[in-house]
């Protein structure tokens, strides 16, 4: 287990304490945020799976259980539902965990509810697949193509199986929307989908979907923190550019005294 | 801290541990919708103090017989038995899945439509691997191995293999449409690309091999591109890419722990 040493100490809690500041002043302020071009295309995506009377197929990633990247992946998930219910679209959530199953069947089925049309809930399109990875997208690669998917959402933490699930959807001509804080899988993403959310995007997609002023606050006093990081690794790279000739100049002062 | 049981205590204490497992849900039903919300958040908040201090606060040599190196505070010797109920909750949820499965290719095995065939498969293989596995652990005789070793090595991870294989054939059709030039961004990444697979190649560092090799002009040889690309943009791209993601993570993380986390399966603000 690793501990936190003093820098980490000095610059965590600083940087906790700022987010949930943030947090407790958007409550009583409303906030800006900007536009983020892939979370607007998912209403785009529900339209055209509509139109066409086709499914969706939304994914939450391959977490090992709960975490907060499945978390956050079936936050967009239930709002991606909750929009299509108003026009009868179907959406089809293939999980990867059996843990997962159990929360995103409440969570879709609350959504459905919430969208006034509970009795668009259909219990056997929430369905386990695997936790074996390829398994996963092999079946998940499956169901797009007999189903025909109009629209496909992955959300979540992915690994090599990106390219297999993405591909399979450019290849049925859905209309995709990406997002994964994987570094390693945003290229592949960037090449097979037609939106992709890239890197902390997708942390700020409920906030950005939700409006919810304590996840706008959340988000702010990210900013603020990436700003002060920022901040900080300018500040050591001009450090550490001029303290060499700082210090030979200094030295040679020394020497002269 | 808590040391291995044998004998009738084992029993008892499993016994102890289903009862008070159905105690626990049995309550948790009977709590108004409400005041649940109160338990879970206290849980979580109690969850994650603790591991939030075991980090924080400072350390000091805890040599242990298998790690000798060992640091920690007087929390750590609880490492092991509080991340112990992570996979005992998960093993509620194991029969989930495998019902979720039945019940879906069940009912269509029942239609006999189209996919009937394919839901039969899954229900032989399911049976079979089953059977194979705990006739292996019941009788580990050569039969019984070399059938499981049948079943899992030859058939599941080389099925797994062939998926693995299939992405190579992936990545040519998803190359050949990020490549296509249709703008000055898709340009770059082209020119890019073509350079970094040189530089990884024989043939490209072959046609650069006449570029000195140190001094100024060195850049003009491919594989030293290629490097420059992957360690100074590319790397500096990642990083701040890293660092988002990382503030984000911290922020949800905080959210769900201080139960200030809202939408969805949260509550709303309105």
């Amino acid at each position: 287990m690793e501990h936190a040493n003093t820098a980490v100490r000095e610059i965590l809690i600083p940087i906790s304490i700022i987010i949930v500041a943030a947090i407790l002043i958007a409550r009583r302020r409303s906030l800006f945020i900007r536009r983020i071009q892939g979370l607007t295309a998912i209403d785009e995506a529900i339209g055209r799976a509509t139109e066409m009377g086709r499914p969706m197929v939304c994914l939450t990633g391959l977490s090992s259980g709960i975490d907060i990247n499945a978390l956050q992946a079936l936050s967009i998930i239930t709002y991606i539902i909750r929009s299509s219910a108003r026009f009868g679209a179907r959406a089809i959530c293939p999980v990867s965990d059996p843990q997962m199953l159990a929360v995103t069947e409440e969570a879709v089925r609350d959504a459905y509810t919430e969208a006034g049309r509970p009795e668009l809930y259909n219990r056997e399109d929430i369905r386990f697949l695997s936790n074996r990875q390829f398994a996963f997208a092999a079946a998940v690669a499956g169901v797009i193509w007999r189903e025909r998917a109009a629209a496909c959402f992955l959300f979540g933490y992915y690994y090599a199986e990106s390219l297999i699930i993405a591909e399979t959807g450019q290849q049925v001509g859905a209309i995709q929307v990406a997002g994964t804080p994987t570094t390693t899988q945003i290229p592949f993403f960037i090449a097979a989908c037609d939106y992709v959310i890239i890197g902390d995007e997708f942390y700020a997609a409920s906030a950005y979907l939700s409006r919810e002023p304590t996840l706008l606050g959340s988000l702010v006093g990210q900013d603020i923190c990436k700003g002060i990081l920022l901040l900080l690794v300018l500040i050591g790279i001009t450090l550490s550019t001029v303290a060499p000739v700082l210090g030979s100049l200094f030295r040679q002062f020394l020497m002269k005294s | 801290m808590f040391r291995p049981v044998n004998g009738y205590l084992w029993y008892i204490y499993i016994l102890g541990a289903l009862i008070a497992s159905v105690l626990a849900f049995a309550l948790m039903q009977l709590v108004p919708p409400r005041a649940r919300r109160y338990v879970i958040l206290a849980l979580t908040f109690i969850g994650g103090l603790y591991y939030a201090l075991e980090f924080f606060l400072p350390v000091h040599p805890m040599p242990a017989p298998d790690d000798p190196t060992r640091v920690g505070n007087f929390l750590t010797q609880f490492l092991l038995p509080i991340g112990n109920i992570t996979p005992v909750i998960g093993g509620f949820a194991v029969g989930l899945g495998v019902v979720n499965l039945s019940q879906v290719h069940g009912k269509r095995l029942l239609r006999n439509g189209l996919s009937a065939f394919e839901s039969l498969a899954f229900f032989l293989s399911m049976i079979a691997m089953c059977a194979v596995n705990i006739l292996q652990q019941a009788h580990p005789n050569a039969i019984n191995k070399n059938l499981n070793a049948l079943l899992y090595n030859g058939g599941l991870q080389q099925l797994d293999a062939t998926m693995f294989s299939i992405i190579a054939f992936y990545i040519v059709s998803a190359a050949y449409r990020a490549f296509r030039i249709r703008s000055l961004e898709a340009t770059l990444l082209l020119v890019t690309a073509v350079l970094v697979m040189l530089g990884q190649i024989g043939v490209g560092q072959w046609i650069t091999h006449l570029a000195p090799r140190t001094g100024f002009f060195s850049f003009l040889r491919v594989e030293v591109l290629r490097d420059w690309i992957l360690k100074v943009p590319n790397a500096a791209a990642v990083r701040a890419i890293a660092f988002g993601l990382g503030i984000g993570a911290l922020a949800i993380a905080l959210r769900i722990w201080l139960g200030l986390e809202r939408g969805s399966y949260f509550d709303s603000q309105g």
